[in-house]
């Protein structure tokens, strides 16, 4: 009956956790991006693919905290709005604290962010409508703070000057910094309890609440980390900028969910890695800068972005696992 | 209150119930916003300058407008326990439709009053084509409203070119300028399109299986009821009235303006829950979003009268959506239960 | 409604060599039977016995594989609900399907209301007198405008019927309501009128009647079918019926296996009890249950649909708060506030449910494995993924479970493997002193059966408590050192099965189904 060597199964493993996923964005790259170099080859000369690199930071780190969310089959509508916010907030607060004002705006967006959490995971509000309120929130509150315009950052910029004036290996600070985001991240879901943990809630909840798992808890770290990017997309997007602005970074909402469900993160849950996501942000730069180069109207963006993001979504939904969908 | 006439012949005992002859309405909350909305006025009327004055008055009124058709549109596709994020991406898209149909500052076109049923027919296919694509492909409502949304605004953008185009025929832009016997024309506008509302979510099948949807859509599936048609036709109806509040904007401003909508849904679907209109669906009803948009509009008015910043009207929609919702399903907590 | 000239011989509805199969098992076999004009039928059977996919054929729900089922002599394909509503077949069913938030009048017209259409508009005066003809027809005196959820369950279910009548309104035959358990979430006072209801729809046509309760069956039917396996075995007249041939008929043939093997039910120290229930109660779930459970105990809890015994363990692992009572654990009063907290004092539950409760499909079995102990592959707090492959493969060694590759996912494999994982997943866990099984070999081939009465043999020798919910009587007397029956949220029988006068499954039928209580 039991025997030392074991029979594996190489091709099931394959298809075990939703793998195959990974290589579809991988896949979608290469093709948008050939297509578009045929229409117009500089684009895939070294400046360009620069550019193309830097604009996408702000959709992957967005999408990096997206990525937790959709894990549990939950959304987060807020977290652009968040950025938005955290760029004000970082404005006033490197004036007063410095280098700890950096820290302060991290704090404060990763407790926004576990406040979402807390009201899906403890009230057991839908998560479209808390974060559909908290993006209302945030935007007044920006809105308010900032009295609608635009606060440029001289004092205190130097503490964050450095993600895209210092460059390393031909590319900015800033672009290395998401490589480790990518790498912390890959790390956290896959070698910690919490981070497995939220594969395991996605895919079955109500199994993970009857095994003894802290199941609510990684609802609200889920939105936590949501915040936490939303964060440090603020502190990227201030450096870029030298000013924050209210409603700076309200257009990535869109981009930043397309770019994790590309990225392989079907909404349903329970399925998504960190790699795939980054791909997925390369995925929706390429498409907003190529389709200009390649000569489409500008400001058919949405238009692109509205579709985008409804043909991601059926083709990555999973469909056996809800009977009514609202 | 509600007993049968006869007892019947067969003989069988007759269970007398008296039920009170309430209908849909969400729980609780029947009498709280009327109260809401009452109490607020008067609160105004005191606290505030120039509340009680003719012309805030109508300007109230005129602030309605927009709001009403909106959250009449909204409440119909949250009764069946949906949502409909597009608000200001259809109204955005039949905004500049509009403009450029009629007689205007970019293109040669004239058509004159042909120009309003078309463009409402735009609102009219965005809320077909979401409605399709959410029963077709099974996906989220928010997600495939909030995909419409983009496209809405994208169209408008397209639209829009370089330049404001400019609405030139005044026989359109008198359509909702001034007012007949002091009421603004907006209102009576609103005022038709929310009877028209309480009709189809009263007397039509529409309306009724709606209810019946949002109540509980294995059974109403069950009973042989083609609950797809009739998703898609809610949607349908939320874009039409979308279309409606552009057109409405559009005669206003006198321009084609990408961010007609703008601040719309927002006050729209905190009107819509804190009428009374729960989001899971099957309870509430157009005349208890009349109340929800009255209160919000009252409200807005006189935070402005008495200085506060124009702003703050957004977070308090904001914080009035979380906290309805939150109040209204806090007794539906379970330890088991599992919420997306 | 016409009423038809009815020969008084000829059947409303006859079935004929009916054969339905589902995979590898027959759910029905050689299946025939009729319903006379204007009489009661009663079907009764165990759990699996067919009753369920022999009303869902006669509704339209299912067709027949080979057979036919005829309808006033004649054959009809009965294909969908609708359909079988156009021969007059309406259905009632356990579950209650209205829509609480509409009107009775509503509920009753819904998916019918194309007659009080006029130009698109609903015509609320013809939907209330149409309303109002149907509850008449059953006796219920409510306003149609009244709102369903403002009826009491028992009104409920007598619109129910109304709105099946109403489906069947346009056939023109005489009606034929199916009754799937209707009373099993009644009061006293509410059965009567369901009584009345019946012999009510008696004189309009006639009625399939089923259920549980023997007793209610016996009174409300004019004639009886007893099914068990897929089969009639045995048709009876009411009146000359009585209730202990009908348990038998019901159960069959008295079997016993060895595969329990009851040569390892080793007897327990019936000291300390490890877990002690007193007085518990949940709203409108079960009432006033006591009992203990023992280191090293089998301890079996049978009753049928309703009984209350899922609910019960259901709040011995905290998922719902109890009102009333007490639970010990090891000596020491407690409570759960929720399955993480039960979970943590020990508590293991493996739900009946496995693929929507005890398992996460799309999980590698090792990770499947971990997910009630994960701290037992980390070291400071980083995840060792060799350590848990390895861990992973030692227990599917010990449990037999095939194919044996740590990394499939567990969503693809057989039920018995996928139980085993689920079962194993607690046993990794040293601090679980009482596991509760709910129908734990559900799904199960005999031989993944026999892997589990295994383990839970083990169990037992390990000192755990362990409280099973079985699937059969069957398995309770093989596995068990005692037996609680419940019925109606009440234990109405407590037994040993080591000793002289182990119990029958007759006996424990009958206090599953009886309407006496000790």
């Amino acid at each position: 009956m039991s025997t030392d060597t074991l029979q594996r199964a190489p091709l099931r493993r394959i298809t075990a956790d939703g793998n195959w996923r990974s290589f579809v964005p991988v896949i979608v790259l290469i093709v948008f991006v050939a297509i578009i170099s045929a229409i117009e080859p500089t684009f895939i000369g070294a400046p360009s693919l620069k550019v193309l690199i830097d604009e996408s930071l702000p959709i992957l780190i967005l999408a990096l905290g997206q990525m937790p969310v959709l894990l549990v089959a939950s959304i987060d509508l807020s977290s652009a709005a968040l950025a938005s916010l955290g760029t004000i907030i970082l404005a006033h607060s490197l004036q007063s604290f410095g280098p700890g004002g950096l820290l302060a705006v991290l704090v404060l967006t990763t407790l926004a962010g576990a406040l979402n959490g807390f009201l899906v995971a403890v009230a057991q509000v839908p998560s479209f409508i808390v974060t559909l309120g908290a993006l209302g929130l945030w935007q007044a509150a920006a809105l308010i703070w900032s009295n609608a315009q635009t606060v440029p950052i001289s004092t205190g910029y130097e503490y964050i000057g450095w993600l895209v004036d210092q460059q390393l290996a031909g590319l900015t600070v800033g672009v290395w910094a998401c490589v480790v985001l990518v790498i912390l991240m890959s790390l956290f879901l896959y070698l910690t309890n919490a981070g497995q943990a939220l594969y395991a809630v996605g895919l079955n909840e109500r199994a993970t609440l009857l095994t003894g798992m802290a199941a609510r808890r990684t609802k609200i770290l889920a939105f936590a980390i949501s915040g936490l990017s939303a964060g440090l997309a603020s502190i990227l997007l201030a450096a870029k900028q030298y000013s924050a602005a209210p409603g700076l970074a309200d257009s990535l909402l869109l981009p930043c969910i397309a770019a994790a469900i590309i990225g392989g993160c079907a909404i349903t849950g329970g399925v998504g890695n960190p790699l795939g996501v980054l791909f997925g942000a390369l995925i929706l730069t390429v498409l907003r800068v190529g389709t200009t180069v390649a000569g489409v109207n500008p400001n058919a963006q949405q238009i692109i972005y509205g579709f985008t993001i409804i043909v991601a979504v059926a083709l990555t939904i999973d469909r056996r696992r809800f009977s009514y969908i609202k | 209150m509600t007993n049968v006439a006869s007892p019947p012949a067969t003989g069988a005992p007759h269970v007398q119930v008296t039920a009170k002859r309430r209908r849909s309405a969400a729980p609780g909350s029947q009498l709280g916003p009327p109260i809401a909305l009452v109490v607020l006025f008067v609160a105004f009327s005191i606290a505030a300058d120039g509340f009680l004055t003719v012309g805030n008055l109508q300007t109230l009124l005129d602030q309605a407008a927009i709001p009403l058709i909106v959250a009449m549109g909204l409440t119909l596709v949250i009764l069946t326990g949906s949502i409909d994020l597009s608000v200001e991406g259809v109204m955005a898209g039949c905004c500049l439709t509009f403009t450029l149909l009629g007689l205007n500052s970019q293109n040669g076109l004239d058509l004159g009053y042909w120009a309003i049923p078309i463009a409402v027919a735009v609102g009219t296919a965005f809320g077909f084509f979401a409605g399709w694509v959410h029963v077709t492909f099974k996906l989220p409502s928010f997600m495939v409203t909030l995909g419409t949304w983009s496209i809405g605004l994208g169209l408008a953008t397209v639209l829009y070119g370089s330049d404001t185009p400019k609405m030139l025929d005044e026989r359109l832009l008198g359509l909702t300028a001034g007012t007949i016997l002091g009421i603004p024309k907006s209102l009576i506008i609103a005022a038709i399109v929310v009877a028209l509302a309480w009709a189809v979510s009263r007397y039509t099948r529409l309306g009724r299986y709606a209810y019946g949807i949002g109540g509980d859509e294995a059974v109403t599936a069950l009973s042989g009821v083609n609950v797809s048609r009739y998703k898609i036709g809610v949607f349908a109806f939320a874009g039409t009235c979308f279309g409606i509040a552009g057109v409405l904007g559009a005669t206003r401003l006198g321009v084609g303006d990408v961010a007609v909508g703008q601040g719309y849904l927002f006050l729209g679907i905190s009107a819509v829950v804190l009428g009374g209109t729960l989001l899971s669906g099957g309870r509430g009803g157009m005349l208890q979003s009349l109340i929800g948009v009255a209160i919000l509009v009252v409200l807005g008015n006189g935070l402005i009268l008495i200085g506060a910043s124009v702003y703050w009207q957004k977070g308090i929609q904001a914080a009035v959506i979380i906290v309805a919702v939150t109040l209204t399903g806090w007794s539906s907590r379970r330890r088991l239960r599992v919420i997306k | 409604m016409t009423q038809n000239t009815l020969t008084s011989h000829q059947p409303l509805i006859e079935l004929r060599e009916v054969n339905k199969t589902f995979g590898a098992v027959a759910a029905l076999s050689n299946v025939s039977m009729e319903i006379r004009p204007h009489e009661v039928v009663g079907l009764i059977g165990e759990n699996g016995a067919g009753k369920s996919t022999l009303l869902k054929i006669m509704s339209g729900v299912y067709q027949p594989d080979t057979g036919a089922v005829l309808r006033d002599s004649k054959e009809a394909k009965l294909g969908s609900p609708r359909i079988a509503a156009q021969h007059g077949i309406g259905i009632v069913h356990q579950e209650q399907s209205l829509v609480p938030t509409l009107t009775v009048a509503e509920n009753i017209l819904l998916g019918n209301e194309k007659s009080s259409v006029k130009m698109g508009l609903m015509r609320w005066s013809s939907m209330r007198s149409k309303a109002r003809k149907f509850l008449e027809r059953v006796g219920l005196d409510v306003d149609p405008m009244a709102l369903t959820e403002a009826l009491s369950f028992a009104q409920r279910q007598m619109v129910e019927i109304a709105k099946a009548l109403a489906v069947i309104e346009d056939s023109g035959v005489a009606p034929v309501i199916i009754l799937d358990e209707p009373t099993s979430v009644l009061e006293a006072k509410d059965i009567a009128v369901l009584e009345a209801e019946v012999s009510n729809l008696k004189k309009l046509g006639s009625v399939i009647f089923i259920s549980h309760r023997l007793d209610e069956v016996l009174r409300m039917s004019d004639r009886v079918y007893v099914m068990r396996g897929g089969q009639i075995v045995a048709e009876r007249k009411a009146s000359e019926a009585d209730e202990e041939e009908l348990y038998r008929l019901m159960i069959g043939r008295e079997t016993s296996s060895t595969y329990y093997q009851e040569d390892r039910r080793v007897p327990y120290q019936a000291t300390k009890p490890m877990i002690e229930v007193n007085g518990l109660s949940v709203r409108g779930q079960f009432n006033d249950v006591s009992f203990a459970a023992h280191a090293g105990e089998a301890l079996s809890i049978v009753g049928v649909t309703g009984s209350g015994r899922e609910e019960l363990v259901r709040a011995l692992f905290g998922s719902e708060p109890c009102h009333q009572g007490s639970i010990s654990l090891r000596g020491k009063q407690t409570t759960f506030r929720s399955p993480r907290h039960a979970v943590a004092q020990g508590i293991g539950y493996i739900p009946a449910e496995r693929k929507a409760e005890g398992m996460v499909a799309g999980l590698s079995v090792e990770k499947n494995l971990v997910l009630a102990t994960p701290k037992v592959v980390t070291k400071f707090g980083v995840i060792d993924p060799r350590a848990r492959t390895k861990l992973a493969e030692k227990w599917i060694r010990d449990l037999s479970v095939r194919p044996q590759d740590p990394k499939a996912d567990l969503g693809r494999f057989s039920g018995g493997n996928q139980q085993k994982i689920v079962l194993g997943k607690w046993l990794l866990s040293e601090n679980q002193d009482v596991l509760i099984l709910d129908h734990p070999t559900r799904g199960l081939d005999p031989g993944a059966k026999e892997d589990v009465f295994r383990i839970v043999r083990d169990q037992c020798e390990a000192g755990k408590a362990v409280i099973i919910l079985p699937d059969t009587l069957e398995e309770a007397l093989g596995l068990s050192h005692n037996i609680l029956v419940m019925r109606d949220g009440k234990i109405t029988g407590r037994y040993t099965c080591d000793g002289e006068n182990p119990p029958t499954q007759t006996e424990l039928l009958g206090k599953m189904v009886a309407g006496h209580v000790d």
